[in-house]
């Protein structure tokens, strides 16, 4: 599924507007983990990231990790200074409002899977 | 110089996790027995009882007034500091971040305030066991504003270190040292953890009497004090920490 449909359908606000999203950027993948020692080891390559998680090393632990974009659940917004890293980097983020559980519910409607799925 | 033993991370019986026997007196005396000459108390986010340990410690053990920060990020940070007064100005800013019990004590343990006799003299209306409003950076500001040191506890456990909620050490954080388990301290893992570059101490992180002394850090210091303590951290003038 492309990124850019994803965050429609979810309804999410982008935090990285300056961040162009290629068209062909497409995500098959999530993880959902607010542990980054597990992020690190478990969350497949070019999946999305849900999290409460919004400290500084989000942004290296995805980038290590490959992930595609980082979804903050629970309207949890990280800091400026995270945010811009993210966008140096060239990582989307989005926040939504609504739970981790309710946010990976859709994804998972919406045809994503876990590593193991 | 003289090399003495030092368990720095004790919890009492106000730590909701923590056996009821942990009472001052028996945590001096069972400290005493396994050749310790300075301990730390380290309570969850609180260092009510840091007061009557020293009291209970007399001349015949140092106690080091201390507390065991959780972090907005589920981090455990040690603050170890210069006196119980510090401590508790300290601990009154991070539990004035927690939540009431209301209560849940019987689910998460009872949290008992007491005098150096092992009195009870109250409990501790905050769940102890939550996380704080500080984040990791502002706890570690938080502990060195008041001239205390700060310590990333227990980093190679799965669960509550720096490495388990954040992947790794972030850049901004200039911990005094890191605490490892003494399952660590006998694994091939060890290496990794002096590839910091930041002192290493271990510690038992005691709930239980018996954890007492189980493993513990050597210091190479004039005498048993805080100052002293401080100095051996950066290994100045022939100073130094190991574990033991």
């Amino acid at each position: 599924m492309k990124l850019n449909d994803l965050a429609e359908k979810l309804s999410l606000r982008n935090l990285t507007l300056e961040i162009q999203i290629k068209e062909s950027t497409c995500v098959s993948k999530g993880h959902a983990s607010d542990l980054l020692s597990d992020v690190l080891a478990n969350a497949p390559g070019g999946s999305v990231l849900v999290t409460i998680q919004v400290h500084m090393n989000v942004i290296a632990v995805a980038i290590h990790a490959g992930v595609a974009s980082v979804i903050f659940a629970s309207g949890m917004v990280p800091d400026q200074a995270v945010i811009e890293k993210a966008i140096s980097e060239g990582l989307p983020l989005y926040t939504s409002k609504e739970s981790t559980f309710d946010i990976a519910g859709q994804l998972y409607e919406l045809g994503l899977r876990g590593g193991h799925g | 110089m003289k090399r003495i033993l030092a368990d720095l991370h004790i919890h009492t019986a106000l730590s909701p996790c923590a056996s009821e026997e942990m009472i001052p007196q028996a945590i001096v005396r069972a400290a005493i027995r396994r050749g310790l000459e300075m301990i730390a108390i380290c309570d969850h986010n609180t260092a009510g009882n840091t007061a009557a340990a020293e009291k209970a410690a007399g001349k015949d053990i140092t106690v080091i007034a201390g507390m065991e920060i959780t972090t907005a990020e589920d981090v455990h940070v040690l603050g170890l500091f210069p006196d119980v007064w510090v401590a508790c100005t300290v601990s009154e800013k991070i539990l004035k971040t927690l939540p009431e019990m209301q209560g849940s004590s019987k689910i998460l343990g009872r949290q008992t305030l007491m005098n150096a006799e092992g009195q009870i003299i109250g409990m501790e209306t905050k769940m102890l066991a939550a996380s704080s409003a500080f984040r990791l950076s502002d706890s570690v500001n938080l502990i060195k504003r008041h001239r205390g040191i700060a310590v990333a506890a227990h980093l190679d456990r799965p669960s509550f270190s720096v490495i388990s909620q954040l992947g790794m050490i972030p850049d901004d954080i200039s911990f005094d040292a890191i605490e490892i388990s003494g399952a660590a301290v006998a694994s091939s893992r060890i290496q990794e953890f002096y590839s910091f570059g930041i002192p290493v101490l271990t510690s038992s992180d005691s709930h239980f009497l018996s954890d007492i002394g189980t493993c513990c850090t050597a210091l190479e210091i004039l005498e048993p004090t805080f100052n002293e303590l401080v100095l051996a951290l950066r290994g100045i003038a022939g100073r130094g920490c190991s574990v033991a």
